[in-house]
């Protein structure tokens, strides 16, 4: 009697600090929404700067198809669907500073606050992040919405919703593995004073390897093949194909996405077995 | 003879600029090093994408295969020489202006403009002009036709004037900085035109495309930077009309920046004060 008290009375702990918890990552969303809508101007006039280049591209892609219907299984509304298509998924895959913040917070001494608070590192920057990508959803909705309508003759017909429910599942895991992925990179500030430029040019190789300059199988055959075994493709050129049908059938886009999960459990382990490593040999200098 | 005497100086003051950049930039070898690294993919990027948008057609917007090449070398060139030369300092001015730090700047016996635009020198970005100048040789060779000293004469003219009026709106958008203290979404603007800049502008000739040619050929000339010196050589051709709005655009977006430049100063009150 009295261990069913007292497994109870545990049970009831665990759950109120789980509650508390959570509660807490919930209030740091909150407010990290309200500092990110109060710069929506900004915000917008980004956006919109952003999909001027779109502009570009798409009169490059119609002008390389004068004289061509189809290039590597491609017609030119295929070509114009998965580029815009992509900028969905970099809306949820891209991390702009996150990598950059971490390593800084750590040469700086900032990381201090998450050691002295009761607070994971890992899981305030993702509640953190997940504002950010509300926020950025929200204000992008109006801009994009408008976008889609006017584009609307280069997109086929809408698939099954099942495909939709699978689309969505592979945008949200796209936006865990950007976030896995840029946190492990930032961890690497716990062994280098200085990464700024490593960042950059692992950048600026994601932004081509991962699909956001073109659909990969657009490259040639061999290069594509190394490009689609690697976890970049999941940040941008898998949820624009799955949707366009071009990932397959269901199978292979179930299989897709189950690769997807465990690269995203991998980053994750990845981020914080490297947070572990480099708090062993953090110093605390500075603040 | 004094503006003989000028020139001389303000030519030695670059020696120095760069001279101090370089020791500057070899203290951290390393970052040097990543820096090329990034341009050099930044480079094969631009390779693969070339040669997949040639995989499966002849020709680009009346661009074959080797004049195309001499536009992306003739841009890779063009980015080398601004990157090089100013982009860092226009960066900066920004955190002059917020830190207050602009007061040193201004109060020293020198043209300001000339100082801010080209104290540090980016030796990172120095690679660029020969890689660029590579692609243009070897897009030269595949043509097969002979270029004459006139043609390349005219070229470097409008290859300067281009650069001109990159230069300008960086200028233009730098200066903005005094007025607006946060202008991280003009810095954008920058990346803007040179997205503009990175296409033939043939490819504008579009019905719906209409008003963005028009508005970035006579009001932002960004599609002139380039397409019109690669067109000398790339398609040998040499339309005086367009050779001339160049030379015109150019000489306008330098005075016209410079014009706003002084304006800004003229309105700076130190963040300090």
């Amino acid at each position: 009697m009295s261990s069913n008290i007292g497994s109870l009375a545990m049970d009831s702990s665990l759950s109120v600090r789980l509650v508390k918890s959570l509660t807490k990552y919930f209030n740091i969303f909150k407010v990290s929404l309200v500092e990110r809508l109060a710069y929506r101007a900004d915000f917008l006039l980004g956006t919109f700067l952003r999909l001027l280049p779109l502009v570009t591209t798409l009169l490059l892609w119609k002008a390389v198809y004068a004289n061509k219907d189809e290039i590597s299984g491609y017609t030119y509304r295929q070509v114009v669907a998965y580029l815009l298509l992509v900028h969905v998924s970099r809306m949820f895959s891209s991390m702009p500073g996150l990598a950059s913040g971490i390593a800084r917070d750590v040469r700086d001494g900032n990381l201090k606050r998450y050691l002295v608070q009761p607070l994971d590192l890992i899981s305030y920057l993702l509640a953190y992040r997940m504002a950010h990508k509300v926020a950025y959803i929200i204000t992008s909705i109006p801009l994009y919405s408008v976008i889609f309508f006017l584009c609307r003759d280069f997109f086929d017909a809408p698939p099954d919703p099942c495909w939709f429910c699978l689309y969505a599942t592979a945008l949200l895991m796209s936006f865990i593995l950007g976030f896995a992925f840029e946190a492990s990179l930032g961890m690497l500030g716990f062994w280098f004073l200085e990464i700024s430029s490593f960042l950059y040019l692992v950048n600026t190789v994601n932004f081509f390897v991962s699909g956001h300059f073109l659909p990969l199988d657009l490259l040639d055959p061999w290069v594509a093949g190394i490009l689609k075994v690697l976890p970049m493709q999941f940040m941008a050129y898998f949820p624009a194909a799955l949707i366009m049908g071009k990932a397959g059938d269901w199978n292979d886009v179930v299989w897709g996405l189950g690769i997807e999960a465990a690269w995203c459990l991998g980053f994750l382990a990845m981020a914080r077995g490297a947070y572990a490593l480099g708090l062993r040999r953090y110093g605390g200098y500075g603040g | 003879m004094a503006l003989k005497r000028s020139f001389a100086s303000y030519l030695r003051l670059v020696a120095v600029f760069a001279r101090f950049s370089l020791t500057r930039e070899m203290a951290f070898r390393g970052n040097f090093v990543m820096k090329v690294l990034l341009e050099l993919v930044w480079l094969g990027i631009l390779l693969v994408f070339y040669r997949t948008l040639f995989r499966g057609v002849d020709s680009i917007a009346g661009w074959d295969s080797a004049s195309f090449l001499f536009f992306l070398g003739c841009y890779y060139t063009l980015e080398g020489v601004v990157e090089t030369l100013f982009l860092e300092n226009f960066v900066e001015f920004s955190d002059l202006v917020r830190t207050g730090n602009l007061d040193l700047h201004l109060l020293k016996p020198i043209d300001e403009q000339f100082l801010l635009s080209i104290r540090l020198i980016d030796w990172s970005t120095v690679p660029k002009l020969f890689i660029g100048s590579g692609m243009m040789g070897v897009a030269v060779f595949q043509m097969g036709h002979p270029v004459s000293g006139w043609t390349l004469a005219l070229f470097a003219a409008l290859f300067v004037a281009g650069v001109s009026m990159a230069y300008s709106f960086l200028l233009i958008l730098s200066s903005t900085a005094i007025w607006m203290v946060r202008n991280q979404s003009l810095m954008e603007l920058w990346w803007l035109f040179s997205t503009l800049m990175r296409y033939p502008r043939d490819i504008y000739d579009v019905a719906w495309a209409w008003p963005v040619r028009m508005v970035f050929t006579f009001v932002l000339p960004a599609l002139l930077v380039v397409s019109v010196p690669a067109e000398i050589v790339g398609k040998a051709i040499l339309d005086p009309w367009w050779i001339c709005w160049m030379l015109v655009s150019a000489i306008i977006s330098l005075s016209g920046s410079r014009r706003i430049f002084i304006g800004s100063i003229a309105s700076y009150r130190s963040a300090s004060s």
